[in-house]
């Protein structure tokens, strides 16, 4: 929280705020509708029963969709981490927390590393003293488990973040450069 | 502190640092809640019956996020697991706690446990309550205040026929919120001796997440 940008720590308390909110509306709801129910009750007819319940049910959906729209945010925010930390050079971190939650057992991780090392089926055979047909019926567990087509997507999978946020980074580095050369 | 040590490299996953803010905001309100009005608001008063809301608001936004939250929040991360609590308390006894990705399968039972005795607390105080909202019992207090009895007239009418139920409803309330806030100590108790036996701080990530540990 201390001395790090100030783009992340708003970021990070972006979702705060949701949160807040959603608890807040969520409360407000079970007042609104309590009342709501309690009125109905009373007279199940009355017009103002039936604003009330329309009212309740625009609070409730208002519930769940902020629910689904924090969850939006903080997924983005998990990926923004994701990024930030590779760009770190934490890659090999990323990759294992990757393989844990793709739930590959300890051989598959082996070689999916080596795979991702560039490594070739014979070469990563020969490496762990395998068959090449048990690397290659590993090598498509793990395509499957990551829900990826082939070792080109697989590899791909980690620097896909990156160069994404590159994209949207180097105009501004650009014209940041610029400016510092005028000055 | 030393995350990155202990974890070596095939450790299990760990939970996350921080818990999300909705995790985090509920877990506070409704342990408030539960102290202030198991312990300090007058039983049945205006304060009480409107922190009962409160807390009742606060549950049911929880449990819907235990459905479209994040991994870690949802129910299907932390499902009760019997064998899996006992297995995980007799490694604790031994010293070599697991780690998991959600909370650890005796945590969870107590999770539920703690969610269950919130519930029939709230349904029980709303019973006794008639189900009227705070708002509806306060003026009807005021009312009465003023010198109007007739609310109270009306009132006994209904609440003559379950006079039986609401005898049943207030013991229930008592008994499970007496029940809530043992477990809650013993629930402490666990985060205690979990952040020992894992060394590293278990309440920090329900508090504000990361700090010292990057
Ligand atoms: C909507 C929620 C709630 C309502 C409407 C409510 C209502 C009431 C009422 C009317 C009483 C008085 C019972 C009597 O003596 O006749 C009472 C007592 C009490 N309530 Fe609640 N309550 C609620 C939530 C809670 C919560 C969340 C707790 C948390 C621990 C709690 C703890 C207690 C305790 C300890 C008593 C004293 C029991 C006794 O000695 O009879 N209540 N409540
Ligand atoms: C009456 C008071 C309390 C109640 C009813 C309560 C209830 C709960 C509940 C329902 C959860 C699950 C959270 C979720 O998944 O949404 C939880 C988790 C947790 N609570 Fe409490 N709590 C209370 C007091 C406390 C206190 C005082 C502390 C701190 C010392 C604490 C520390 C924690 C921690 C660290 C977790 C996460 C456990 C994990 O890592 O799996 N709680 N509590």
């Amino acid at each position: 929280m201390t001395g790090k940008s100030s783009r992340a720590s708003g970021d990070r308390r972006q979702p705060l705020a949701l949160a807040a909110v959603l608890l807040l509306q969520g409360i407000a709801a079970v007042f609104f509708v309590g009342d709501a129910v309690g009125d109905m009750l009373l007279d199940p007819t009355s017009p103002e029963g039936m604003l009330e319940s329309l009212v309740a049910l625009a609070l409730v959906a208002g519930v769940v969709l902020s629910g689904l729209q924090l969850r939006a945010a903080l997924e983005r925010l998990a990926t923004q981490e994701r990024t930030l930390d590779t760009a770190r050079g934490k890659l090999s971190d990323v990759i294992a927390t990757q393989f844990q939650a793709w739930g590959l057992t300890p051989a598959e991780r082996d070689v999916g590393l080596l795979a991702l090392k560039g490594l070739d089926v014979s070469d990563i055979a020969a490496l762990r003293g395998a068959a090449q047909g048990t690397v290659r019926a590993q090598l498509t567990r793990i395509y499957a488990k990551a829900g990826v087509s082939g070792r080109a997507q697989f590899g791909a999978w980690f620097v896909e973040d990156l160069l994404e946020d590159d994209l949207t980074l180097a105009p501004n580095e650009k014209t940041a450069a610029r400016t510092a050369e005028r000055s | 502190m030393s995350r990155d040590l202990d974890r070596g490299a095939e450790a299990a996953p760990l939970p996350p640092d921080p818990w999300d803010p909705l995790v985090r905001i509920s877990h506070w309100l409704i342990a408030g809640v539960v102290l202030v009005n198991g312990l300090l608001s007058k039983p049945g008063g205006n304060l009480h019956v409107w922190l009962g809301w409160v807390a009742l608001g606060t549950l049911a936004v929880r449990l819907l996020w235990g459905f479209v939250g994040p991994s870690e929040a949802r129910f299907s991360a932390f499902l009760p697991d019997p064998v899996g609590a006992l297995r995980h308390l007799r490694d604790l006894l031994r010293g070599r706690p697991s780690e998991y990705p959600s909370h650890n399968p005796a945590g969870a039972i107590m999770v539920y446990a703690l969610w269950g005795c919130l519930a029939i607390v709230v349904a029980t105080g709303l019973v006794m309550t008639d189900m009227k909202s705070p708002v509806t019992i306060a003026e009807d207090r005021a009312a009465v205040a003023a010198g109007d009895w007739s609310v109270l007239v009306d009132d006994s009418e209904t609440a003559e026929s379950d006079h039986e139920g609401d005898g049943i409803a207030k013991e229930l309330h008592e008994l499970a919120a007496n029940l809530m806030l043992l477990l809650a100590m013993v629930h402490v108790g666990g985060v205690v001796i979990e952040s020992r036996a894992l060394r590293r701080n278990l309440v920090r990530p329900m508090l504000t997440g990361r700090g010292k540990m990057k």
